[in-house]
């Protein structure tokens, strides 16, 4: 453990008010970031995409759910970190998603639905989904091009010689990433927003926030950041199993 | 809604990817400051703070339960509430779902707050939350910390001409405005070394909007916060929303 200087409540303060100067900096920077969001042009979606859903086949308009804006997560199932035939579910993704449900009723508070979505079959979602005590809604977009059109699926021939993620161009593509993408309802016409992927997705994640304020923050292993995540029913198990 | 500038794919991929470059510059800034924090010097703490938890009087040492580190948010719930802050309590919603991946860091999150620890279990049971929330009547660790202000020092305040949103709030608490007013809210990290406590960072204010994941999202929405200048603030206790 690499410890820092131990000092008195006088030199912590002072380096203390120093930071807190530079951490308003961050937060104005990320204010006038979400404004230039806001600006971006919205862009009309005239494909008309279907999702399997608890409630039936649904459009994109139907996932808004009566609200003016929707947020769909690109979750990664049958492919990702630590995936096996009973553990389906991305490890990184679920991580993700366990900050999903403290949010869910406060975006609905505030016009905004929050939608999860992956190609697979729903009753398999539905399955993992109990496994991992989540309320938030979850849908199918098996047999749509929904994910291959927004950068969070690849086709075989991608895969191949390669796409754009992130907004840039890679030469190997997995079959799935992570991303988050974000649409408005405006006279019933969907609009696309925004999109964002990768660390883009660590927004999502408070977990890092509060590490990066706990005294040796992330404290990963920098060739292996995700190597102790788990899905959270796991950790408990994996400490017995150690014991 | 105001009217908004409707674009074709191209544009808004020119516009996001100019945007990305600069969400990447913050994320990178944001890891720097993260860096700055784990260099602040680590402050003993000498003052022998006890606290009444579900498993009976405990230091602030015990608390670590035998982890290295110790994260408390300083939730609003003094001895005149009858009910927690709203606001707290949307930020302790997306809490407990993180607790275990905290711990699997090492880090041990919870709760604390200076009403007497059978109001706040009681609240606890009734938000469904999954996290280990502790008593600091009678202590003066949240005092110390500045998350507690006496009669005389709200003075100013309560004679000025008191914001709406702060009724809303005190009301919602079952409190009077300076009883409501007379917490605050915070958060803290510590670090425990060979059997010494130290105190290595505290936040309040927008320093706290990392554990306020709803913001995150609604940063990315097309309407973003769309909060400024309203008199009644928007967020509710998770069983309070209207539908």
């Amino acid at each position: 453990m690499p410890v820092p200087a131990v000092g008195t409540q006088e030199e912590w303060l002072s380096a203390r008010k120093e930071l807190l100067d530079a951490e308003k900096k961050h937060s104005r920077q990320g204010d006038e970031l979400a404004r230039r969001r806001r600006e971006l042009p919205w862009v009309p979606i005239d494909v008309e995409y279907t999702f399997e859903t608890s409630d039936g086949t649904k459009t994109l308009a139907d996932l808004f759910d009566g609200r003016s804006q929707l947020l769909v997560y690109h979750f990664m199932f049958g492919v990702g970190f630590r995936v096996d035939d009973e553990n389906p579910g991305c490890t990184g993704c679920s991580f993700v998603a366990d900050h999903f449900d403290g949010v869910v009723p406060h975006l609905n508070g505030h016009d905004v639905t929050l939608v999860s979505e992956s190609i697979a079959p729903l009753d398999q979602l539905q399955a993992y989904a109990a496994r991992m005590g989540w309320q938030f809604p979850w849908v199918s977009s098996l047999g749509s091009d929904f994910r291959y059109d927004f950068g969070a699926a690849f086709t075989e021939d991608q895969q191949q010689h390669g796409a754009d993620y992130n907004f840039k161009h890679e030469d190997h593509v997995p079959a799935q990433r992570e991303g988050l993408s974000t649409f408005v309802l405006r006279d019933g016409v969907v609009h696309h927003t925004y999109s964002t992927y990768a660390r883009g997705v660590e927004q999502l994640m408070g977990t890092f926030r509060f590490l990066d304020v706990a005294p040796l923050g992330r404290n990963e292993d920098p060739k292996q950041p995700g190597a102790w995540w788990h899905r959270h029913d796991e950790y408990e198990t994996l400490k017995e199993a150690r014991a | 809604m105001t009217e908004h500038r409707i674009g074709t794919q191209e544009e808004w991929q020119a516009e996001r990817q100019a945007l990305l470059q600069d969400e990447k510059e913050l994320t990178r800034r944001g890891d720097e400051l993260a860096r700055k924090r784990r260099e602040l010097p680590w402050v003993p703490v000498d003052k022998d703070y006890r606290f009444e938890t579900e498993a009976g009087t405990r230091s602030l040492a015990d608390l670590f339960d035998g982890r290295s580190q110790l994260l408390v948010y300083h939730f609003m719930f003094g001895p005149s509430y009858t009910a927690g802050c709203p606001v707290c309590s949307s930020i302790a919603d997306t809490l407990a779902p993180q607790a275990v991946h905290l711990r699997a860091r090492d880090t041990t999150l919870l709760l604390a707050s200076r009403a007497p620890l059978e109001r706040l279990l009681a609240y606890r049971d009734r938000m469904g939350w999954p996290i280990e929330w502790v008593s600091s009547a009678g202590s003066d660790f949240n005092r110390d910390l500045g998350f507690v202000s006496t009669e005389e020092e709200l003075k100013p305040f309560l004679e000025g001409e008191i914001p709406p949103v702060v009724e809303q709030m005190a009301e919602a608490a079952g409190t009077s405005v300076a009883g409501y007013v007379a917490e605050g809210p915070g958060l803290s990290a510590y670090a425990l070394e060979d059997g010494t406590v130290y105190r290595t960072y505290v936040t309040t204010a927008r320093g706290l909007e990392p554990a306020m994941a709803y913001y995150g999202l609604l940063d990315r929405t097309a309407r973003g916060r769309h909060e400024e200048g309203e008199l009644e603030h928007w967020l509710r206790r998770h069983d309070e929303y209207a539908d």
